[in-house]
């Protein structure tokens, strides 16, 4: 085994061969990125202070504090999204790709029950019966699609060549997304916000709105009991031998299906926490919601290394303030309504992780074996 | 548990569930008003029994019992089917009964669709009681037909099928055929009713007996003893050659095809020739990516890439105008080339295209290569929306006044008729392309690519050539279907680039089976141009789109029209899979629970 090359190593080398220059251009490539980077954060720190009306001037210390914040915030929400493809992939070596629509059914069905509580009261009255009801329904949904996901779609087809799986996991988005439009109706629903995250406090000269600090702090407890489930529970453990080598496992008289099951279930509750979480941060939910934070939360996944729950707190985190800081960055090149491309952004950033380091930030050596 | 009883719930809790199902999404109602024949069965009555149908048919299913095929004799089949549809017509009664204690219009509250109407709709426009009753009835009567179809011979199954299929067909093509009619000279009334748009009882049975007379008097024809054995020999060698190697046979079927394809749109009328129009778009879209996942087997998901790019570039080549918030403006970067003249720059820009999208994946494989390649495909549809590409193609805008390519009295826009011919040179050509690599040494390369990466790289197969290759086709013959909507439509705007494109051509290519040419088009008529055909279904398409996708992966992986090498590379893998799954689990399948140790 020691001798084999991984796949990428090999392409290396191929690319070597076939184009010698190949090398050099992707370095180029690189070089050229960073430049392009330095020059647009130069120019956004020196635009003039006061500016007249129509043309930009720099932002001033608080905006970049509330950018950060936001990042944060949706860096959090990001992690919880995350931990459930990373899960899943290292389980199965599979891309759940209809993870982004358990996230927005979980938050979705949640809707009904938040605005009845919305309307009687009990969301300002006795808020934390309320939320708890809330998450419970989420999480319930979110469980439920998760599960039959995987009994439906996936488990009969665990032995089949890979890119089977993710073809019917393309169409299973495709199905959750359209069911929960005919299911709970095409407009986009306004979420309410309960009284007791409204408002803002102020910590250590950051003004951070309620609502975002909790989120980070459910973020953070959230993660942590997770990478504590996995790494000193039994059931951890069997999850951490599936994931090195199922038939062994098996051998070892772990019950394979049942360990993929809870897999698949605890990606669902951590993301129907995050569809509340999202749904009330943004005040609105519908049936399109899923796809694009499902498309930044696999990004950060990667980004921190597939198959690692700390790799993907750390790649959400730093794709939640990729996409509130980077167009922020990209101000000075003049760009009209730059805040459009925060999701250009992120893509970009995923080819570019994928390209260059598709290990990830913190990934092992096997997730190199594309 | 009696035997039919034993095989009948899981199948009747499948088929009630999808009853269900159907209902809550809102598919049920939608189809209420849409009649298939009579005016007692509509369309929607059709779907809310289709199911128990089908559950009695998988319930009677033939079993491995200690080593022995069983398969149901007629009587016990007929009755094991329909036990299973009574009692999936128990379970939704049961379903209607809770919905009906609820109240209808509380659970509408969150089920938009539940509704005292629905409830309405689905107990036969009956009182709860009587749509109780026959429930039970109807599922008892469905499923004993489901099973009493798997128990006749395969030799009668045509027999029996072709009367309710040819209904069926004609039923869901009720606007192509009667429009057909008229267009004759004809009047479509002996065969569609003019108030409920379905079939007459008159017409469709009459239809009905026809095609099955046909399928009959084939059979017979077919069971002659002379007949027989030329028939199995395969082509017709006694039938002589006529001409250039073909039989007089396929001549005849030749000049058929052709005629037919030449009169189609004036036969189906102008309107439903732009339907026809934009099927051929996507079967262009579909040929391009079928060389990119069918032939060279990397799964694209950012193909709509190609497809705004080909009708981007060709908007601008033309000349055309970019919408601005007061009036029309030049763009930043605009030639007043003639369309056909562009056409082949664009061509070859798309192919440049795929090598720069081709060439940083190619390190990438399988589901990464996917991902990324439906993120660039976003970067691509994000760019031309944004504001930033204002100025060059319209942002949120668009573009207009898309012109040239009418060639004389021709006119592209307005006459879907016109539109046809110019989108059939272009498949013609897209195809006769496809069909030329498919076994030509680059197709064959492809194909070794494709089964295995590894050992195509030891046989001396550049695979970075050969992979940059397959984006560059893809790409090109996917321009040609963005420089035909271009045309097609004179304007354009970003909100026809998004990722849905590319998931609707990928559903194209796997319906109709991965490397299949045949199968594309069927897939592109069956996906993009029966939503046209039947209007009421044009809300529900991406939500069928999905349940295609899964169903064929479930259950088809090789699709409908297998291409038939690809096939035969898909059973192998099986086989050498299901070699593997024995030896590593020893005669157990992997769905057991794992040996628990003593």
């Amino acid at each position: 085994m020691t001798t084999e090359l991984t796949s990428s190593e090999r392409t290396d080398r191929t690319l070597r061969l076939a184009f010698p220059w190949g090398i050099w251009i992707r370095r180029v490539i690189l070089a050229a990125l960073v430049v392009l980077v330095v020059v647009a954060a130069i120019k956004t720190f020196t635009l003039p202070a006061q500016a007249p009306p129509g043309e930009l001037s720099r932002y001033t210390a608080d905006t970049w504090r509330s950018f950060i914040i936001g990042g944060l915030s949706e860096g959090a929400v990001l992690a919880l999204i995350a931990l459930g493809y990373s899960l899943v992939y290292g389980i199965l070596r599979m891309i759940n790709f209809a993870h982004g629509e358990v996230f927005m059914m979980g938050g979705f069905a949640s809707y009904f029950v938040a605005d009845r509580f919305n309307d009687n009261d009990l969301l300002s009255t006795n808020p934390l019966v309320a939320m708890v009801v809330i998450l419970a329904v989420a999480i319930g949904v979110s469980v439920l699609v998760a599960i039959l996901l995987e009994r439906v779609c996936y488990r009969p087809l665990r032995n089949a060549p890979r890119l089977v799986p993710l073809i019917t996991a393309i169409g299973a988005s495709l199905f959750l997304q359209n069911t929960a439009r005919g299911f709970f109706g095409p407009q986009a629903r306004g979420y309410p916000q309960p009284e007791f995250l409204d408002g803002s406090w102020n910590l250590l000269g950051f003004k951070i709105d309620r609502i975002d600090l909790v989120m980070i702090l459910v973020s953070i407890v959230l993660v942590a009991i997770l990478d504590y489930f996995v790494s000193s529970t039994r059931t951890g453990r069997s999850m951490r031998a599936v994931a090195l080598d199922a038939d062994i496992a098996k051998l070892m008289g772990i019950d394979v299906d049942r360990v993929i099951v809870t897999t698949f279930a605890i990606g669902g509750m951590l993301a129907g926490v995050a569809g509340v979480m999202f749904a009330m941060r943004f005040e609105q939910i519908s049936f399109t919601t899923g796809f694009r934070p499902g498309i930044a939360a696999f990004t950060a996944a990667v980004l921190g290394g597939i198959g690692s729950i700390r790799g993907a707190a750390l790649g959400a985190l730093l794709v939640g303030l990729l996409r509130s800081l980077g167009p922020a960055l990209l101000v000075g090149f003049n760009i009209p309504s730059v805040f459009q491309l925060e999701d250009a952004i992120t893509f970009l950033v995923l080819v570019f992780v994928l390209l260059y380091r598709p290990g990830g930030l913190l990934g092992s050596a096997a997730a190199e074996k594309l | 548990m009696p035997a039919p009883l034993a095989r009948a719930w899981k199948p009747a809790l499948i088929a009630a569930i999808v009853v269900v199902y159907i209902s809550a999404v809102g598919l049920v109602e939608q189809f209420a008003e849409v009649f298939a024949i009579g005016t007692q069965v509509s369309v929607a009555r059709v779907i809310l029994l289709l199911p128990l149908f089908l559950a009695g048919w998988v319930a009677t299913r033939p079993r491995v019992e200690r080593g022995q095929r069983k398969v149901l004799a007629m009587p016990q089949a007929a009755l094991s089917g329909a036990v299973t549809g009574v009692v999936g017509g128990a379970m939704v009664s049961v379903v209607l009964l809770v919905v009906d204690a609820v109240g209808p219009d509380t659970i509408g509250e969150v089920l938009i669709a539940v509704s005292t109407k629905l409830l309405g709709i689905v107990s036969f426009d009956q009182s709860l009681g009587t749509g109780i009753v026959l429930w039970l009835v109807l599922g008892g009567v469905v499923g004993a037909l489901g099973g009493a179809v798997r128990a006749l011979s395969p030799g009668a199954r045509p027999l029996v099928l072709a009367g309710p299929v040819t209904i069926g067909v004609l039923a869901i093509l009720q606007r192509v055929v009667s429009t057909a009619i008229k267009e004759l000279g004809f009047r479509p009334d002996f065969l569609y009713d003019s108030k409920t748009s379905g079939l007459t009882w008159a017409g469709g049975i009459a239809a009905a007996v026809l095609v099955t007379l046909v399928v009959v008097g084939r059979d017979v024809l077919r069971s002659k003893p002379g007949e027989a054995a030329s028939a199995a020999a395969g082509p017709p060698a006694a039938a002589g050659t006529a001409f250039g190697g073909f039989s007089t046979r396929q001549l005849v079927q030749g000049v058929i095809a052709i005629v037919a394809v030449l009169a189609l749109p004036w036969v189906i009328g102008t309107a439903l020739s732009g339907t026809v129009g934009t099927v051929m778009i996507f079967i262009l879209l579909g040929l391009g990516l079928n060389i990119v996942v069918g032939f060279a087997g990397l799964l694209d998901l950012g193909y709509v890439a190609f497809f705004a790019f080909g009708a981007y570039a060709t908007a601008l080549l033309t000349g055309a105008q970019v919408n601005t918030t007061d009036g029309a403006g030049d763009p930043a970067f605009s030639l007043g080339l003639n369309f056909y003249i562009a056409v082949p720059f664009v061509v070859l820009l798309a192919a440049g295209v795929g090598l720069l999208i081709g060439s940083p994946v190619l390190r990438l494989r399988g589901d990464y290569l996917a991902i990324v390649t439906l993120g660039l495909g976003e970067v691509v549809s994000t760019l031309v929306t944004s504001k930033w590409a204002e100025g060059l193609v319209g942002g949120p805008q668009g573009m207009r006044d898309i012109t040239g390519g009418d060639i004389g009295p021709t006119d592209f826009q307005n006459n879907p008729r016109h539109f046809y011919y110019l989108a059939l040179v272009f498949v013609l050509a897209a195809l006769y392309a496809s069909w030329r690599l498919q076994y030509s040494r680059v197709g064959r390369a492809w194909n070794a690519m494709r089964e295995d990466e590894q050992v195509a790289d030891a046989m001396g197969i550049s695979t970075t050539r050969y992979k940059l290759l397959a984006f560059a086709t893809g790409g090109a013959i996917g321009s040609l279907g963005g420089a035909l909507l271009a045309i097609q439509l004179g304007s354009l705007t970003p909100r026809s680039f998004d990722v849905n494109v590319s998931i609707l051509a990928l559903a194209v290519v796997i319906l109709g089976g991965l490397g299949s040419l045949r199968g594309v088009m069927v897939g592109a008529f069956a996906l993009v141009g029966l939503p046209g055909f039947l209007r009421e279904f044009e809300e529900f398409r991406p939500l069928a789109l999905g349940a295609v996708i899964i169903a064929i992966m479930l259950l088809r992986p090789q699709g409908i029209l297998p291409n038939v090498r690809v096939t035969e590379d898909i059973a192998d893998e099986d086989r050498a899979q299901d070699a593997w799954a024995r030896s590593a689990t020893s005669g157990q399948p992997t769905d057991e629970p794992a040996v628990e140790p003593a």
